[in-house]
């Protein structure tokens, strides 16, 4: 299991928990917090094509292509954008592909930037209710030019939670071949109401084992849980 | 996976029974690839689960079949394949082909 740098989530009045289980040896999904500036970080999470050491290689180099793609603009759009160009076209040469989704949150205004290339709708938790962040794209190096709904803004209060997980969740079975699905997801992200993103995070894979009954699964689970603690610099979190 | 092929009036048809994965991902390739027909139909009617590596394979076919003037298509897509296929944002690429066939 991977575990992330959540703690930097914390200057920016937030706290975070996440983890990824690679199916095999080697995944190719990932997540990650990065710093921007004092106000604002991102938080990414993303699944590359196929398994083993070639995703691997791949995840790397388009993490290594994220970061370079925000030194050069922090618009979350334009670093969608900029990484098909970069990314995309490495991954198109091999017939691969990659989704991701970014969020960027400054910490001043409670302002969360959602760009989606291909990835499952981040799922946000406010007062008890659950609704999807509907920002959507294609994946990226599926087409030259990135096709997307564009950048989706929401804005957050202390208290309130985002999930971002990849397909490997949802599409995890159980021993009679159903789906853990997108609704018993939301329900067990509801049931969350209230406790750390730690907590959450480790009840709603909890509620997945029990459900797949621990046999093994044919793609990586990687679920991110970011809140908002309203406290920047504080010590929320793991 | 089952492949198997039907012909009629010019259009092949490969129904695909089955789970679609990196271990035979090839072998749909080369069926595909296989044919000479102006449309071709894959029917994935059968098909109980594809991961990212079928993904990519039938849009890497559907761009070269483009390329070359002719059509692939996919019918008969099970629910919850369809629903992981519009998250990747596949079918948007198709439309994209439809209107601009060369903008590739």
């Amino acid at each position: 299991m991977i575990e992330g740098n959540e703690k930097i989530l914390r200057d920016y009045g937030l706290e975070g928990s996440g983890c990824s289980r690679p199916a095999g040896q080697e995944g190719g999904d990932f997540f990650e917090f990065i710093s921007c500036n004092e106000s604002s970080v991102f938080i990414v999470i993303g699944d590359v094509m196929g398994k083993g050491f070639q995703a691997a290689r791949q995840m790397e180099t388009i993490r290594h292509s994220l970061r370079e793609c925000i030194r050069i603009d922090s618009h979350p759009l334009e670093i969608v954008r900029r990484l098909n160009k970069l990314g995309g076209y490495e991954l198109r040469k091999c017939g691969s592909f990659a989704t991701l989704c970014l969020l960027c949150y400054d910490g001043k205004n409670g302002r969360l930037t959602c760009v989606n290339a291909g990835h499952h709708l981040p799922l946000l938790l406010s007062n008890g209710e659950v609704r999807e962040v509907q920002c959507r794209g294609v994946a990226i190096g599926f087409w030259e030019d990135y096709l997307g709904s564009g950048a989706e803004e929401v804005f957050l209060a202390a208290g309130d939670a985002v999930v971002l997980y990849t397909d490997g969740l949802v599409e995890a079975c159980s021993p009679g071949e159903q789906r853990y699905g997108q609704e018993r997801l939301k329900k067990a992200v509801r049931l969350q109401n209230g406790v750390n993103a730690k907590c959450m995070k480790d009840k709603i894979l909890a509620d997945l084992d029990t459900f797949t009954r621990g046999i093994c699964q044919k793609d990586d689970v990687t679920l991110v849980v970011m809140k908002v603690t309203g406290k920047a610099g504080g010590t929320g979190g793991d | 996976m089952e492949i198997r092929v039907r012909q009629q009036k010019g259009i092949a048809t490969l129904e695909v029974e089955g789970e679609l994965d990196f271990s035979n991902v090839e072998r749909l390739q080369r069926e595909i690839q296989r044919h000479s027909e102006e449309v071709v139909v894959v029917d994935l009617q059968g098909l109980k689960f594809t991961d990212s590596s079928g993904v990519g394979m039938l849009l890497s076919q559907v761009r070269l079949f483009y390329r070359q003037g002719r059509t692939l298509k996919f019918v008969r897509i099970p629910s919850l394949i369809q629903e992981d296929l519009e998250v990747l944002g596949f079918f948007r690429v198709l439309e994209v082909l439809e209107t601009k066939p060369n903008a590739q």
